[in-house]
């Protein structure tokens, strides 16, 4: 009797791990979860005497599968925005990219943070190098300064430091909601009409302390 | 035996707790190499207490393999901290 209760713990604990991870959100700690459930899961059947289908479970369920399912997440659940590469500073050996500045930089992170999505930053040498990069969809935005003579293409007014153009439309409804606009201006660009971009911006004037962005 | 798995299973419940209520991704990998390397001693337990030795040859594995799997998941994780 007492030997058929630890059977039924060892086993109750499969359901409740699988609850834990159906009700996870964050996809990542989903994945360590998923890790968690094959673990027990391998118990269960090595308890059972399963001892080919324990091997099978911590093989494949566990070790292939979260490797490969954590590219998957990793590679699909990013924004990638590309930037207009720095020119080597003189004085400072480090190559890296001007801009978008920091407090755009961490608006941008928070806006992306909270559906587990990540930020990364493409660079390229001009302004049409990355419209063509655009339009064949290897970036979903770009952030370029409106300062630049290069913004002059793109018809951006320069009452905003900094202007973000994307291709899709949900990035373009969740930075309206997120990004102040004094920080920047956005527009949404339909996919097949790269020409036609509808410029949206504020009316308001930046500060002088967002104007040094 | 039966009360040594019994304390087994208990001391198994509190890594779970732990994966189960800390929302920081590290302390879930920490939680997921104690409960791998948990099961999978005891199922090397099971194999002695029942003297199969093929449970205990998958026991073995099982636990090495749970290490690998853990050092990709954290290297990938670590990874995606960088960027």
């Amino acid at each position: 009797m007492s030997d058929e209760f630890y059977v039924v713990a060892i086993a109750a604990l499969l359901p409740l791990t699988a609850l834990m991870l159906v009700l996870q959100v964050n996809p990542y700690n989903a994945l360590v979860i998923r890790g968690i459930l094959g673990a027990v899961a391998a118990l269960v059947y090595a308890l059972f005497g399963a001892a080919d289908v324990a091997l099978t479970e911590a093989l494949v369920g566990t070790m292939l599968s979260i490797t490969l399912y954590a590219v998957a997440v990793r590679s699909s659940m990013s924004m990638r925005l590309g930037v207009i590469a720095a020119e080597p500073h003189p004085d400072n050996e480090r190559h890296d990219i001007p801009y978008p500045p920091e407090p755009l930089l961490s608006a941008l992170r928070h806006m992306l943070d909270q559906h587990h999505m990540r930020l990364e930053r493409v660079a390229y040498p001009s302004l049409p190098a990355l419209r063509t990069a655009l339009r064949n969809k290897d970036i979903h935005a770009i952030c370029i300064g409106t300062e630049t003579n290069e913004s002059a293409l793109l018809q951006v007014d320069h009452t905003e430091p900094y202007h973000i153009q994307t291709r899709l439309q949900r990035l373009y409804e969740l930075m309206q909601k997120d990004i102040p606009s004094t920080m920047a201006s956005l527009s949404y660009v339909q996919p097949n009409t790269l020409e036609s971009a509808a410029i949206a911006s504020a009316d308001s004037q930046p500060s002088p302390v967002e104007g040094k962005l | 035996m039966n009360f040594v798995f019994f304390a087994m299973f208990l001391i198994l419940l509190i890594p779970i707790y732990e994966a189960w209520q800390d929302e920081y991704i590290w302390q879930k990998m920490l939680a997921f190499a104690s409960i791998a390397t948990k099961t999978s001693i005891m199922i090397l337990f099971i194999s002695v207490l029942r003297d199969d030795w093929m449970i205990g040859v998958v026991g073995v594995i099982i636990l090495s393999v749970g290490n690998a799997a853990l050092m990709l998941l954290a290297h990938v994780i670590r990874r995606m901290n960088e960027l």
